[in-house]
Protein backbone atom coordinates (compact mmCIF):
# COMPACT_ATOMS: atom_id res chain seq x y z
CA UNK A 1 0.00 0.00 0.00
CA UNK A 2 1.27 3.46 -0.86
CA UNK A 3 2.25 6.00 1.78
CA UNK A 4 0.56 9.36 1.27
CA UNK A 5 1.84 12.34 3.25
CA UNK A 6 0.51 15.88 3.47
CA UNK A 7 3.29 18.32 4.42
CA UNK A 8 2.97 21.90 5.67
CA UNK A 9 5.66 24.58 5.82
CA UNK A 10 5.11 27.94 7.53
CA UNK A 11 8.40 28.73 9.26
CA UNK A 12 8.92 32.21 7.88
CA UNK A 13 7.29 34.06 5.02
CA UNK A 14 5.66 31.47 2.77
CA UNK A 15 2.67 29.22 3.37
CA UNK A 16 3.18 25.97 1.51
CA UNK A 17 1.56 22.53 1.32
CA UNK A 18 2.60 19.43 -0.60
CA UNK A 19 1.40 15.88 -1.15
CA UNK A 20 3.99 13.12 -1.34
CA UNK A 21 3.34 9.50 -2.40
CA UNK A 22 6.09 7.01 -1.52
CA UNK A 23 8.69 9.75 -1.58
CA UNK A 24 7.50 11.24 -4.87
CA UNK A 25 6.15 14.79 -5.01
CA UNK A 26 2.59 14.84 -6.39
CA UNK A 27 1.93 18.51 -5.68
CA UNK A 28 3.74 21.47 -4.14
CA UNK A 29 1.74 24.66 -3.66
CA UNK A 30 3.28 27.83 -2.24
CA UNK A 31 1.13 30.88 -1.64
CA UNK A 32 1.88 34.39 -0.60
CA UNK A 33 4.77 35.20 -2.85
CA UNK A 34 2.68 37.27 -5.24
CA UNK A 35 1.24 39.15 -2.34
CA UNK A 36 4.70 39.90 -0.94
CA UNK A 37 5.90 41.18 -4.27
CA UNK A 38 2.97 43.57 -4.43
CA UNK A 39 4.11 44.99 -1.09
CA UNK A 40 7.70 45.41 -2.28
CA UNK A 41 9.25 42.57 -0.36
CA UNK A 42 8.50 40.09 2.36
CA UNK A 43 6.38 41.86 4.92
CA UNK A 44 6.06 39.90 8.14
CA UNK A 45 2.64 41.25 8.98
CA UNK A 46 1.37 40.19 5.60
CA UNK A 47 3.20 36.89 6.01
CA UNK A 48 1.81 36.20 9.45
CA UNK A 49 -1.77 36.99 8.52
CA UNK A 50 -1.32 35.33 5.17
CA UNK A 51 -0.38 32.03 6.84
CA UNK A 52 -3.66 32.16 8.66
CA UNK A 53 -5.73 33.08 5.63
CA UNK A 54 -3.94 30.88 3.15
CA UNK A 55 -3.34 27.63 4.93
CA UNK A 56 -6.74 26.07 4.17
CA UNK A 57 -6.88 27.10 0.47
CA UNK A 58 -3.25 26.03 0.01
CA UNK A 59 -3.88 22.60 1.56
CA UNK A 60 -7.06 22.16 -0.50
CA UNK A 61 -5.20 23.03 -3.68
CA UNK A 62 -2.30 20.70 -2.88
CA UNK A 63 -4.73 17.78 -2.34
CA UNK A 64 -6.69 18.65 -5.47
CA UNK A 65 -3.60 18.92 -7.70
CA UNK A 66 -2.37 15.59 -6.37
CA UNK A 67 -5.82 14.04 -6.89
CA UNK A 68 -5.63 12.73 -3.35
CA UNK A 69 -8.47 12.74 -0.82
CA UNK A 70 -7.65 13.62 2.75
CA UNK A 71 -9.00 10.23 3.86
CA UNK A 72 -6.16 8.58 1.90
CA UNK A 73 -3.43 10.32 3.93
CA UNK A 74 -1.12 8.11 5.99
CA UNK A 75 0.39 10.90 8.12
CA UNK A 76 0.64 14.67 8.45
CA UNK A 77 4.01 16.42 8.40
CA UNK A 78 4.87 19.96 9.44
CA UNK A 79 7.84 22.25 10.06
CA UNK A 80 8.42 22.38 13.82
CA UNK A 81 11.31 24.88 13.59
CA UNK A 82 13.51 26.78 13.55
CA UNK A 83 11.58 29.88 12.55
CA UNK A 84 9.40 32.71 13.68
CA UNK A 85 7.09 31.66 16.52
CA UNK A 86 3.91 33.25 15.14
CA UNK A 87 4.42 31.75 11.70
CA UNK A 88 5.32 28.28 12.97
CA UNK A 89 2.30 28.22 15.28
CA UNK A 90 -0.13 28.44 12.37
CA UNK A 91 1.36 25.39 10.63
CA UNK A 92 1.87 23.34 13.80
CA UNK A 93 -1.64 23.99 15.09
CA UNK A 94 -3.23 23.27 11.73
CA UNK A 95 -1.29 20.00 11.33
CA UNK A 96 -2.21 18.84 14.83
CA UNK A 97 -5.89 19.58 14.33
CA UNK A 98 -6.06 17.91 10.93
CA UNK A 99 -4.15 14.82 12.11
CA UNK A 100 -6.44 14.54 15.12
CA UNK A 101 -9.58 14.76 13.00
CA UNK A 102 -8.27 12.16 10.54
CA UNK A 103 -6.83 9.95 13.32
CA UNK A 104 -3.45 9.75 11.59
CA UNK A 105 0.05 10.23 13.05
CA UNK A 106 2.07 13.44 13.05
CA UNK A 107 5.64 13.89 11.83
CA UNK A 108 7.71 16.89 12.95
CA UNK A 109 10.37 18.12 10.54
CA UNK A 110 13.44 20.27 11.03
CA UNK A 111 13.42 23.02 8.43
CA UNK A 112 17.17 22.81 7.67
CA UNK A 113 17.16 19.03 7.44
CA UNK A 114 14.37 19.40 4.90
CA UNK A 115 16.39 21.91 2.81
CA UNK A 116 19.12 19.27 2.49
CA UNK A 117 16.64 16.50 1.66
CA UNK A 118 15.05 18.64 -1.08
CA UNK A 119 17.68 16.97 -3.25
CA UNK A 120 15.65 13.76 -3.07
CA UNK A 121 12.57 15.32 -4.64
CA UNK A 122 13.94 14.67 -8.13
CA UNK A 123 16.70 12.91 -10.07
CA UNK A 124 19.66 13.13 -10.03
CA UNK A 125 19.95 12.39 -6.32
CA UNK A 126 23.28 12.62 -4.49
CA UNK A 127 24.74 9.43 -3.04
CA UNK A 128 25.74 9.17 0.60
CA UNK A 129 27.82 10.56 2.11
CA UNK A 130 27.58 14.00 0.52
CA UNK A 131 28.24 17.62 1.47
CA UNK A 132 25.46 20.16 1.33
CA UNK A 133 25.91 23.91 1.61
CA UNK A 134 22.56 25.42 2.68
CA UNK A 135 22.52 29.12 1.81
CA UNK A 136 19.53 31.42 2.27
CA UNK A 137 18.48 34.73 3.76
CA UNK A 138 18.48 33.30 7.25
CA UNK A 139 20.98 30.44 7.08
CA UNK A 140 24.46 29.50 5.90
CA UNK A 141 25.51 25.98 6.89
CA UNK A 142 27.91 23.32 5.67
CA UNK A 143 26.34 19.95 6.36
CA UNK A 144 27.84 16.47 6.13
CA UNK A 145 25.01 14.10 5.18
CA UNK A 146 25.71 10.44 6.00
CA UNK A 147 22.11 9.22 5.56
CA UNK A 148 18.71 10.91 5.21
CA UNK A 149 18.36 11.24 8.98
CA UNK A 150 22.04 11.42 9.90
CA UNK A 151 23.52 14.88 9.37
CA UNK A 152 26.30 16.85 11.00
CA UNK A 153 26.83 20.61 10.76
CA UNK A 154 30.51 21.14 9.93
CA UNK A 155 30.36 24.92 9.87
CA UNK A 156 27.99 27.86 9.83
CA UNK A 157 27.92 31.62 9.72
CA UNK A 158 29.18 33.51 12.73
CA UNK A 159 27.28 36.69 11.83
CA UNK A 160 25.28 37.42 8.67
CA UNK A 161 23.83 34.73 6.40
CA UNK A 162 24.96 34.75 2.75
CA UNK A 163 21.56 35.99 1.54
CA UNK A 164 21.74 38.76 4.09
CA UNK A 165 25.21 39.76 2.87
CA UNK A 166 23.77 40.18 -0.63
CA UNK A 167 20.85 42.17 0.71
CA UNK A 168 22.91 44.47 2.92
CA UNK A 169 25.39 45.18 0.12
CA UNK A 170 22.39 46.00 -2.07
CA UNK A 171 20.99 48.36 0.53
CA UNK A 172 24.27 50.28 0.56
CA UNK A 173 24.10 50.50 -3.23
CA UNK A 174 20.58 51.88 -3.03
CA UNK A 175 18.90 48.77 -4.44
CA UNK A 176 15.39 47.82 -3.31
CA UNK A 177 14.74 44.90 -0.94
CA UNK A 178 15.34 42.02 -1.51
CA UNK A 179 18.52 42.94 -3.32
CA UNK A 180 19.97 39.48 -4.03
CA UNK A 181 18.28 38.84 -7.39
CA UNK A 182 19.00 42.42 -8.51
CA UNK A 183 22.71 42.10 -7.70
CA UNK A 184 22.74 38.84 -9.67
CA UNK A 185 21.12 40.56 -12.67
CA UNK A 186 23.47 43.58 -12.53
CA UNK A 187 26.54 41.40 -11.98
CA UNK A 188 26.02 39.73 -15.36
CA UNK A 189 26.52 43.13 -17.03
CA UNK A 190 29.55 44.12 -14.99
CA UNK A 191 33.18 43.24 -14.33
CA UNK A 192 34.44 42.31 -10.88
CA UNK A 193 37.20 44.91 -10.92
CA UNK A 194 36.90 46.08 -7.29
CA UNK A 195 38.34 43.82 -4.68
CA UNK A 196 37.10 43.30 -1.13
CA UNK A 197 39.18 41.40 1.41
CA UNK A 198 38.48 37.72 1.99
CA UNK A 199 37.81 37.08 5.69
CA UNK A 200 40.20 34.76 7.48
CA UNK A 201 37.86 32.50 9.38
CA UNK A 202 39.24 29.24 10.68
CA UNK A 203 37.72 25.88 9.85
CA UNK A 204 34.42 25.64 8.03
CA UNK A 205 32.62 28.57 9.62
CA UNK A 206 31.64 31.62 7.60
CA UNK A 207 31.67 35.34 8.25
CA UNK A 208 30.25 38.09 6.08
CA UNK A 209 30.30 41.09 8.39
CA UNK A 210 33.89 42.06 7.51
CA UNK A 211 33.03 42.11 3.81
CA UNK A 212 29.96 44.19 4.56
CA UNK A 213 32.08 46.75 6.40
CA UNK A 214 34.72 46.77 3.65
CA UNK A 215 32.08 47.44 1.01
CA UNK A 216 30.70 50.23 3.12
CA UNK A 217 34.03 52.02 3.55
CA UNK A 218 34.84 51.51 -0.11
CA UNK A 219 31.56 53.10 -1.21
CA UNK A 220 31.96 55.93 1.29
CA UNK A 221 35.48 56.78 0.17
CA UNK A 222 34.70 56.56 -3.55
CA UNK A 223 31.50 58.61 -3.17
CA UNK A 224 33.53 61.30 -1.38
CA UNK A 225 35.71 61.59 -4.48
CA UNK A 226 32.86 61.25 -6.98
CA UNK A 227 29.26 61.68 -5.76
CA UNK A 228 27.96 59.67 -8.74
CA UNK A 229 30.36 56.77 -8.19
CA UNK A 230 27.66 54.24 -7.28
CA UNK A 231 25.33 55.03 -10.20
CA UNK A 232 28.19 55.15 -12.70
CA UNK A 233 29.67 51.82 -11.59
CA UNK A 234 26.60 49.94 -10.39
CA UNK A 235 27.12 46.81 -12.51
CA UNK A 236 30.82 46.54 -11.67
CA UNK A 237 30.15 47.00 -7.96
CA UNK A 238 27.46 44.30 -8.12
CA UNK A 239 29.82 41.94 -9.96
CA UNK A 240 32.56 42.58 -7.39
CA UNK A 241 30.24 42.02 -4.42
CA UNK A 242 28.87 38.83 -5.94
CA UNK A 243 32.30 37.51 -6.78
CA UNK A 244 33.52 37.99 -3.22
CA UNK A 245 30.47 36.39 -1.55
CA UNK A 246 30.59 33.46 -3.98
CA UNK A 247 34.33 33.02 -3.47
CA UNK A 248 33.86 32.84 0.31
CA UNK A 249 31.25 30.11 -0.14
CA UNK A 250 33.34 28.25 -2.67
CA UNK A 251 36.54 28.29 -0.66
CA UNK A 252 34.70 26.64 2.25
CA UNK A 253 33.21 24.03 -0.07
CA UNK A 254 36.71 23.24 -1.36
CA UNK A 255 38.01 22.96 2.16
CA UNK A 256 35.13 20.72 3.27
CA UNK A 257 35.60 18.47 0.23
CA UNK A 258 39.31 18.19 0.94
CA UNK A 259 38.90 17.49 4.66
CA UNK A 260 36.17 14.89 4.24
CA UNK A 261 37.43 13.45 0.93
CA UNK A 262 33.87 13.66 -0.37
CA UNK A 263 33.21 14.64 -3.97
CA UNK A 264 29.40 14.59 -3.95
CA UNK A 265 28.62 18.30 -3.51
CA UNK A 266 25.15 19.82 -3.16
CA UNK A 267 23.78 23.28 -2.54
CA UNK A 268 20.36 24.15 -1.13
CA UNK A 269 18.38 27.19 0.01
CA UNK A 270 17.27 30.34 -1.79
CA UNK A 271 20.76 31.67 -2.56
CA UNK A 272 21.38 28.54 -4.70
CA UNK A 273 19.40 30.47 -7.31
CA UNK A 274 22.33 32.88 -7.66
CA UNK A 275 23.78 32.40 -11.14
CA UNK A 276 27.30 33.36 -10.04
CA UNK A 277 27.29 30.64 -7.37
CA UNK A 278 25.85 28.04 -9.77
CA UNK A 279 28.44 28.80 -12.45
CA UNK A 280 31.39 28.88 -10.05
CA UNK A 281 30.32 25.59 -8.47
CA UNK A 282 29.86 23.87 -11.85
CA UNK A 283 33.26 25.11 -13.00
CA UNK A 284 35.00 24.00 -9.82
CA UNK A 285 33.21 20.65 -10.02
CA UNK A 286 34.42 20.00 -13.53
CA UNK A 287 37.96 20.92 -12.53
CA UNK A 288 38.00 18.69 -9.47
CA UNK A 289 35.82 15.83 -10.62
CA UNK A 290 32.97 16.57 -8.21
CA UNK A 291 29.39 15.50 -8.79
CA UNK A 292 27.48 18.75 -8.30
CA UNK A 293 23.78 18.87 -7.34
CA UNK A 294 21.64 22.01 -7.56
CA UNK A 295 17.89 21.59 -7.07
CA UNK A 296 15.33 23.36 -9.20
CA UNK A 297 14.44 26.80 -7.81
CA UNK A 298 11.02 25.54 -6.68
CA UNK A 299 12.82 23.23 -4.24
CA UNK A 300 15.51 25.75 -3.22
CA UNK A 301 13.28 28.38 -1.68
CA UNK A 302 11.08 27.48 1.31
CA UNK A 303 8.57 24.86 0.19
CA UNK A 304 6.49 22.04 1.65
CA UNK A 305 7.70 19.37 -0.79
CA UNK A 306 11.03 19.22 1.02
CA UNK A 307 9.17 18.87 4.34
CA UNK A 308 7.26 15.96 2.81
CA UNK A 309 10.42 14.29 1.52
CA UNK A 310 12.06 14.56 4.94
CA UNK A 311 8.86 13.28 6.54
CA UNK A 312 8.83 10.26 4.21
CA UNK A 313 12.20 9.14 5.59
CA UNK A 314 10.97 9.71 9.13
CA UNK A 315 7.82 7.71 8.35
CA UNK A 316 9.94 4.79 7.15
CA UNK A 317 12.03 5.07 10.32
CA UNK A 318 8.88 5.18 12.47
CA UNK A 319 9.69 8.64 13.85
CA UNK A 320 6.35 10.16 14.81
CA UNK A 321 5.47 12.80 17.40
CA UNK A 322 2.57 13.31 19.77
CA UNK A 323 -0.22 15.88 19.96
CA UNK A 324 1.71 17.68 22.72
CA UNK A 325 4.30 18.97 20.23
CA UNK A 326 4.90 22.74 20.03
CA UNK A 327 7.04 24.95 17.77
CA UNK A 328 10.79 25.02 18.37
CA UNK A 329 11.99 28.53 17.58
CA UNK A 330 15.67 27.76 18.26
CA UNK A 331 16.51 24.29 17.06
CA UNK A 332 20.00 23.18 16.16
CA UNK A 333 20.32 20.61 13.37
CA UNK B 1 27.65 58.11 29.37
CA UNK B 2 30.21 58.06 26.58
CA UNK B 3 32.80 55.37 25.94
CA UNK B 4 35.41 55.30 23.19
CA UNK B 5 37.06 52.12 22.00
CA UNK B 6 39.95 51.86 19.56
CA UNK B 7 39.92 48.17 18.72
CA UNK B 8 37.85 44.99 18.85
CA UNK B 9 39.93 43.78 21.80
CA UNK B 10 38.11 46.29 23.98
CA UNK B 11 34.69 44.80 23.17
CA UNK B 12 34.45 42.39 26.16
CA UNK B 13 35.23 45.25 28.54
CA UNK B 14 32.74 47.52 26.76
CA UNK B 15 30.06 44.81 26.97
CA UNK B 16 30.58 44.52 30.74
CA UNK B 17 30.29 48.31 31.11
CA UNK B 18 27.09 48.45 29.06
CA UNK B 19 25.44 45.66 31.07
CA UNK B 20 26.53 47.18 34.39
CA UNK B 21 25.10 50.54 33.31
CA UNK B 22 21.81 48.91 32.31
CA UNK B 23 21.58 46.96 35.56
CA UNK B 24 22.18 50.08 37.65
CA UNK B 25 19.21 51.67 35.90
CA UNK B 26 17.15 48.49 36.16
CA UNK B 27 16.69 48.28 32.40
CA UNK B 28 16.65 45.09 30.36
CA UNK B 29 15.54 46.43 27.00
CA UNK B 30 18.37 47.93 24.94
CA UNK B 31 17.88 49.73 21.64
CA UNK B 32 20.88 49.87 19.32
CA UNK B 33 21.50 52.71 16.88
CA UNK B 34 24.21 52.93 14.25
CA UNK B 35 24.66 52.58 10.54
CA UNK B 36 24.96 49.32 8.62
CA UNK B 37 28.36 47.91 9.56
CA UNK B 38 28.82 50.09 12.67
CA UNK B 39 29.05 46.99 14.86
CA UNK B 40 25.61 46.57 16.46
CA UNK B 41 25.49 42.79 16.02
CA UNK B 42 29.13 42.46 17.09
CA UNK B 43 28.49 44.32 20.34
CA UNK B 44 25.39 42.19 20.98
CA UNK B 45 27.51 39.04 20.49
CA UNK B 46 29.75 40.25 23.29
CA UNK B 47 26.82 41.17 25.55
CA UNK B 48 25.49 37.62 25.17
CA UNK B 49 28.90 36.15 26.02
CA UNK B 50 29.17 38.29 29.14
CA UNK B 51 25.68 37.14 30.19
CA UNK B 52 26.97 33.57 29.82
CA UNK B 53 25.23 32.38 26.67
CA UNK B 54 27.16 29.87 24.58
CA UNK B 55 24.67 30.08 21.70
CA UNK B 56 25.71 31.29 18.28
CA UNK B 57 24.66 34.93 18.00
CA UNK B 58 23.91 35.83 14.39
CA UNK B 59 22.07 38.59 12.62
CA UNK B 60 18.26 38.27 12.79
CA UNK B 61 17.52 40.45 9.76
CA UNK B 62 15.54 37.68 8.07
CA UNK B 63 14.40 35.74 11.12
CA UNK B 64 13.40 39.02 12.92
CA UNK B 65 13.79 37.51 16.39
CA UNK B 66 16.54 35.18 17.62
CA UNK B 67 16.48 33.68 21.08
CA UNK B 68 19.57 32.61 22.99
CA UNK B 69 19.76 30.73 26.28
CA UNK B 70 21.91 31.33 29.35
CA UNK B 71 21.85 30.45 33.03
CA UNK B 72 21.45 33.18 35.59
CA UNK B 73 23.43 33.31 38.86
CA UNK B 74 20.88 30.94 40.45
CA UNK B 75 21.36 28.42 37.65
CA UNK B 76 17.94 28.97 36.07
CA UNK B 77 17.68 28.97 32.31
CA UNK B 78 16.84 32.40 30.90
CA UNK B 79 16.51 33.69 27.40
CA UNK B 80 17.90 36.68 25.57
CA UNK B 81 15.88 38.14 22.67
CA UNK B 82 17.82 39.59 19.77
CA UNK B 83 15.69 41.48 17.27
CA UNK B 84 16.33 43.27 14.02
CA UNK B 85 13.36 45.31 12.86
CA UNK B 86 14.88 46.65 9.66
CA UNK B 87 12.43 44.90 7.37
CA UNK B 88 9.30 45.84 9.31
CA UNK B 89 7.26 48.63 7.79
CA UNK B 90 4.87 49.65 10.55
CA UNK B 91 4.25 49.44 14.28
CA UNK B 92 1.23 47.24 13.54
CA UNK B 93 3.53 44.65 11.98
CA UNK B 94 5.73 44.68 15.05
CA UNK B 95 2.72 44.01 17.26
CA UNK B 96 1.53 41.29 14.89
CA UNK B 97 4.69 39.21 15.35
CA UNK B 98 4.24 39.35 19.12
CA UNK B 99 6.99 41.81 19.82
CA UNK B 100 5.23 43.43 22.76
CA UNK B 101 5.06 40.12 24.61
CA UNK B 102 8.80 39.69 24.19
CA UNK B 103 9.51 43.21 25.49
CA UNK B 104 7.24 42.78 28.49
CA UNK B 105 8.47 39.30 29.47
CA UNK B 106 11.42 40.58 31.50
CA UNK B 107 14.06 39.00 29.26
CA UNK B 108 17.13 40.85 28.12
CA UNK B 109 16.02 42.30 24.76
CA UNK B 110 18.60 43.66 22.35
CA UNK B 111 16.91 45.47 19.47
CA UNK B 112 18.59 46.62 16.26
CA UNK B 113 16.80 49.18 14.05
CA UNK B 114 14.28 49.94 16.83
CA UNK B 115 12.95 53.26 15.46
CA UNK B 116 9.55 51.80 14.63
CA UNK B 117 8.83 50.59 18.16
CA UNK B 118 10.10 53.62 20.06
CA UNK B 119 6.50 54.67 20.88
CA UNK B 120 5.93 51.39 22.74
CA UNK B 121 8.31 52.14 25.59
CA UNK B 122 9.12 55.17 27.69
CA UNK B 123 12.66 56.46 28.23
CA UNK B 124 12.60 54.98 31.73
CA UNK B 125 12.20 51.50 30.29
CA UNK B 126 14.87 51.54 27.59
CA UNK B 127 18.61 52.01 27.45
CA UNK B 128 19.57 53.54 24.13
CA UNK B 129 22.98 52.52 22.85
CA UNK B 130 24.26 54.44 19.89
CA UNK B 131 27.41 53.46 18.05
CA UNK B 132 29.13 56.21 16.12
CA UNK B 133 32.17 55.77 13.94
CA UNK B 134 35.16 58.02 14.35
CA UNK B 135 37.56 56.76 11.72
CA UNK B 136 37.82 53.16 10.61
CA UNK B 137 38.45 51.41 13.92
CA UNK B 138 37.43 53.95 16.57
CA UNK B 139 33.87 53.78 17.88
CA UNK B 140 32.12 56.20 20.21
CA UNK B 141 29.42 54.49 22.24
CA UNK B 142 26.80 56.71 23.82
CA UNK B 143 24.47 55.34 26.49
CA UNK B 144 21.27 57.26 27.11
Amino acid sequence: MSIYLLAIESSCDDTSAAVIRDGEVLSNVTAGQEEHRAYGGVVPEVASRAHFQQIIPVVDLALERASVKKEQLSALAFTRGPGLLGSLLVGVTFAKAMALSLRIPLIEVHHLQAHVLAHFAEEPKPSFPFLCLTVSGGHTQMVLVRAPLDMEVLGQTLDDAAGEAFDKAGRMMGLPYPAGPEIDRLARQGTARFSFPEPKIRGLDFSFSGVKTAIRYFLRDETAKNPNFIEENLADIAASVQERIVSILLSKIKRAARETAISEIAIAGGVSANSGLRKALQREGEKRGWQVYIPRLEYCTDNAAMIGIAAYYKYLAGEFCGQDVSPEVRWAL
Amino acid sequence: MEIRIGSRDELPQLARQVLAFAERQNKKVLFFYGELGAGKTTLIQHLCRVLGSQDLVSSPTFSLINEYAYRDEKGREQIICHMDLYRLKSLAEALDIGLEEYLAAGHWCFVEWPQLIEPLLSDEEVLKVSIEEEGTSVRKIVLL
